[in-house]
């Protein structure tokens, strides 16, 4: 293999700035420098692993499967939110400088409280709801969940989330007010909504349809932008204005 | 913090005014999306002929003269043209400048929203009175 050869050619010293914040020893968050040897391969992600390893083992960051589908290594990179496994210092020139992601509370160094998060992902019941009240549910019977491949492309796309909450760091509504449900909770309700064997969207658009529902967003666009996963929420949730309008008008019909 | 996410909490029972349906959110909507689409449309070609093309005299000298662009205004068509060129870019812009108040945290929603859509609605309704105020007289 010539990925020696390729390693070996480019090993370089990198800084990175990390910002650390540590409850237990210092009130105030501040930044550290370390130095380390990263070479074309090395992703954000190897390069705090070595400093925990090598350099420093008091810092603290989230990470588990290293190939961006655990959505836990979320944090901003010179201030855009990034997952650290998908993110390559070969492609960073001068000073890398490491956040916690915005706009969720710090536990500790690059490790945030998602609580806020999770609830605005419960709120919106991103399950499939089988109330069919035609076809009830039968264990029994075998086309019960059948899809079409149109079916399933209808929302395909929406349903690659992998809640890694890089849209929330990313989403100015969201830092304004943390009651937005936020990109990705609205885009997983679009998901259930366009699903072909749910029956729950009457549910959904009660929260869709609020304030804090998707009339919060202002289509900034830059959730899109940031996903690793190219989910899109600024469509799903401007599509979701769209049927949040219509379910407003059906309501309104039908007193 | 963990129980507080339990997804099978019948409906959060926390308060159902939080639940508070925003009925009068997508009339603003389809309001700020009617006026983007006639701002896109219609005021390229109505720059287009009133700013370069008239004043370069490519148009015919008589026609925007008194007479026949009184006449043009003061009608129906010259009522739904004040609708798509005056009012629903009104509330386009009311709409823009609402939610680009509440994210340079200038004053608040409920008032702001109040005078936006109050202002474009005053002003649409000054608008279109004059067509018809020139339709009757």
């Amino acid at each position: 293999m010539n990925t020696e050869q390729i390693n070996a050619k480019n090993v370089s010293t990198k800084h990175i700035s990390v910002k650390r914040y540590m409850p237990d020893s210092s009130a105030e968050p501040y930044w550290q420098q370390y130095e380390l040897p990263v070479d074309d391969s090395t992703s954000l992600l190897d390069a705090l692993n070595h400093i925990k390893e090598q350099l420093d083992s008091t810092l603290s960051y989230r990470w588990s499967c290293r190939m961006a589908i655990c959505g836990s290594c979320g944090v901003m990179v010179n201030g855009i939110p990034k997952l650290g496994c998908k993110t390559f210092l070969r492609d960073y020139e001068g000073e890398i400088r490491i956040e916690p992601l915005s706009h969720f509370p710090v536990q500790r160094d690059l490790v945030v409280d998602m609580a806020i998060f999770l609830e605005h992902l419960a709120a919106v019941k991103p399950y499939l709801i089988d109330d069919n009240p035609v076809k009830p549910y039968d264990p029994q019977a075998p086309e019960t969940y059948q899809q079409s491949p149109e079916q399933l492309a209808r929302y395909k796309q929406f349903a690659n989330c992998i809640n890694c909450g890089l849209c929330y760091s990313a989403c100015p509504q969201f830092g304004l007010n943390p009651e937005f449900l936020g990109p990705a909770a609205l885009t997983l309700a679009h998901r259930y909504n366009l699903d072909s064997r749910d029956h729950g969207k009457k549910q959904r658009m009660a929260e869709l349809n609020r304030h804090e529902g998707v009339w919060s967003c202002t289509f900034v666009g830059f959730c899109s932008k940031v996903c690793p996963k190219h989910v899109d929420p600024a469509a799903a949730v401007n599509q979701g204005k769209v049927e949040a309008a219509k379910h407003t008008l059906i309501a309104l019909f039908k007193g | 913090m963990m129980d507080k996410l339990a997804m099978n909490k019948p409906s959060m029972g926390k308060n159902s005014t939080q639940h508070k349906q925003a009925f009068d959110e997508p009339l603003w909507w389809g309001l700020f999306s009617a006026g983007g689409v006639c701002f896109a449309v219609f005021l390229p070609a109505v720059i287009l002929f009133i700013a370069v093309l008239l004043p370069l005299g490519l148009l015919p000298a008589e026609a925007l003269s008194y007479e026949r662009a009184s006449t043009l205004l003061f009608s129906v068509p010259g009522f739904l043209f004040v609708g798509a060129v005056v009012c629903l870019p009104l509330f386009h812009a009311a709409h823009r400048l609402r939610h680009g108040m509440f994210d340079i945290s200038v004053g608040n929603d409920a008032l702001n929203k109040k005078l936006m859509y109050g202002g474009a609605a005053l002003l649409s309704i000054v608008a279109l009175g004059l067509v018809v105020a020139g339709m009757l007289g």
